[in-house]
């Protein structure tokens, strides 16, 4: 067999892009180099919150509630006199927590659904597909108003609910890339060669798919944090005292008259983190996924 | 194009037999009991007699495939039960507020379109320019800033600091055109924005895919002006994605009219479905979501129609 044969026995495939190809690409990508920037500044105020925080943010100080930016804060304060920065930069942690968190439970369950849908192909395909598109049929934050409701308040109910909503965008991405892969030559010299069912979806498929995984996964992360945030808003979501975006925003709500940056400011945050995620999904499909360039795609 | 039809016409039947069932699962897996947390608001059901009565009328009692049944056929009939907080008629609930939702959706589609098409259209023609990724840039912005925030910076701005708008509530064609006008004005706009900017951005693309297809040069090269080579030539084909995201958004429109029914304080369905989810008033979340989920797939059902009318080559997939 000449080396010629062996190359077209293996396609090109999205895990050997390198690394350093990708941020290349995405350094060349003026939008997406502005989200990796916000991510990573999202990311150190959620880690290094305690060093950063000018206040506790849990402690109260009644006689001074509801003010406006101060020297002492630059914020202002919230209902019951807690520094509205220092909880705004607490904030990111649970928005962050939960939009990586979610979105890697919902891909694992994508991936593994969507790999058999398009594997097994037949009934088994009909029945996995089915159920998606079952599940597509509810728009994701009424699906979560439903699913927290039936689970209950608190941080990780709200991370199984959306997990178990946002799995359905992963499984027909890669059902559709393994139909793609799935006649191709060297996934029948892998079944020649005696590789398992398992061996072929997880060692063969899967890595064929990463790419739109990948870019998926940033919007993903995105469409979240926007889902969390929103049942914050409407009163589901992490328990008080925790600081979270969403509540603060829909506290601050009743106060926009009187202190307009109890709700803006953590509003503001919500939107940059949801916009960076955008952003940088945008620069990874270019530089990952160049067919599906200038499509958007979105949960809700 | 008969068979195409009748094809989609059973496959969405069969995904709301699905779709129900999700539902009904969905329902039970709510903690509490129905007639106890009716029992709560109303007190007068506060016996334990009275309460078994209730669950045998109901059929509470019976195993769940029962129960399902039985559901599948009161809602197919037009029974779906009284609301357990007000004791209304769930179907006159439902029937009174349609028209409020459907004025919401019809002025966010208003406004994505005026908004969303020009801007995809003259970025696609002025590609790579300042003007496409000031334009592409907003559109991202577009589809990424939450409903609820926008909404609080808009009634800040229009209500608060320029009372120009109300900054809440809903004012009844029939009362005050203009009212009701101004009333929605904010609300749909903020409905709007996200389709606005998955619209710009799909006419864009589509468009520019459009453009670079041969038949267009040829348009370009018997000397056709651009105007009439856009109207003429370019924009059926370039209609067909889109019309896949119109379809989309309308489907999933029905989560930002919760959002903004709540924070506006407009009395339409999306209210109704969040008092529900917070009162655990089963009847009416219940029948919240088939009408949610009927919305998509009729939504759904429609794309795959038009697509099917406007493109001979989907029917035969």
């Amino acid at each position: 067999m000449s080396d010629e044969t062996i190359d077209q026995l293996q396609p090109q495939r999205a895990s050997r892009i390198g690394v350093w190809a990708v941020m290349k690409a995405i350094l060349k990508h003026k939008v997406s180099c502005v989200g990796v920037v916000i991510i990573i500044l999202l990311s150190l105020m959620a880690i290094f919150a305690p060093l950063i925080a000018p206040h506790d943010p849990n402690e109260q100080d009644l006689y001074h509630v509801l003010e406006n930016p101060s020297r002492k804060h630059l914020l202002g304060t919230d209902d019951v006199g807690r520094d509205l920065l220092s909880r705004v930069i607490y904030g990111s942690r649970i928005s962050l927590l939960v939009g990586v968190a979610a979105t890697i439970f919902a891909a694992v369950i994508g991936v593994i659904l969507g790999l058999i849908a398009g594997y097994k192909g037949g009934m088994v395909d009909m029945v996995i597909m089915r159920i998606t598109d079952t599940f597509m049929c509810i728009p994701g934050l009424i699906l979560l108003l439903v699913m927290a409701a039936a689970l209950g308040p608190g941080l990780h109910n709200i991370i199984i609910a959306i997990s178990l909503i946002g799995w359905t965008g992963f499984a027909r991405i890669i059902r559709g890339q393994v139909l793609m892969v799935r006649e191709l030559p060297y996934i029948e010299a892998a079944n020649a060669a005696g590789a398992s069912g398992f061996r072929i979806m997880f060692r063969h498929l899967l890595p064929n798919s990463l790419a739109p995984i990948i870019v998926a996964g940033s919007i993903t992360i995105g469409g979240v944090i926007m889902l969390e945030s929103a049942a914050a808003f409407l009163g589901l979501g992490v328990q008080p005292p925790t600081p979270s975006w969403g509540k603060a925003l829909r506290i601050g709500y009743s106060y926009l008259e009187v202190v307009p940056l109890f709700s803006i400011a953590p509003g503001l945050m919500i939107t940059l983190a949801i916009l960076a995620f955008n952003f940088l999904g945008d620069g990874l499909r270019d530089a990952l996924d160049p067919r599906l360039r200038g499509q958007g795609k979105k949960i809700e | 194009m008969k068979r195409y039809i009748a094809s989609r016409l059973l496959y969405s039947i069969l995904i709301l037999f699905f779709v129900s069932i999700l539902i009904f699962t969905l329902a039970r897996l709510m903690p509490g009991d129905p007639i106890q947390a009716a029992a709560m608001i109303n007190t007068d059901l506060a016996n334990p007699e009275i309460m078994n009565d209730l669950r045998a009328k109901f059929g509470l009692d019976k195993p769940y495939h029962e129960q399902y049944f039985l559901w599948l056929t009161d809602f197919a009939k037009g029974e779906w039960g009284d609301s357990l907080g007000s004791g209304e008629e769930v179907l006159a609930m439902f029937l009174r507020r349609l028209p409020v939702t459907l004025e919401l959706f019809i002025g966010a589609t208003f406004w994505s379109f005026i908004i969303g098409f020009p801007f995809g259209i003259i970025a696609a023609l002025r590609r790579n320019s300042w003007l496409d990724a000031s334009l592409t840039t907003t559109s991202i912005i577009g589809v990424s800033i939450p409903v609820f925030w926008e909404g609080i910076v808009f009634i800040y701005l229009f209500a608060v600091i320029l009372p120009i708008f109300p900054p809440s509530g809903y004012v009844p064609f029939s009362e005050s055109p203009w009212e009701n006008l101004l009333s929605v004005a904010m609300p749909t706009f903020v409905m709007g924005t996200q389709t606005a900017g998955l619209l710009a951005r799909y006419v864009r693309s589509s468009l520019l895919e459009v453009l670079g297809q041969d038949f267009i040069r040829t348009a370009r090269a018997k000397g056709l002006r651009e105007k009439a080579m856009l109207i003429r030539h370019a924009a059926r084909p370039a209609l067909l994605p889109v019309v896949t995201v119109i379809g989309l958004s309308w489907g999933y429109m029905v989560a930002g009219s919760f959002l903004v029914e709540y924070m506006f304080a407009i009395p339409g369905l999306g209210r109704m479905g969040v008092n529900a989810v917070f009162a655990r008033d089963f009847p009416v979340i219940q029948a919240t979501l088939v009408i949610v989920a009927l919305n998509v797939m009729l939504a759904n059902l429609t794309v795959d129609l038009v697509y099917g009318y406007l493109d001979p080559r989907v029917r035969i997939h």
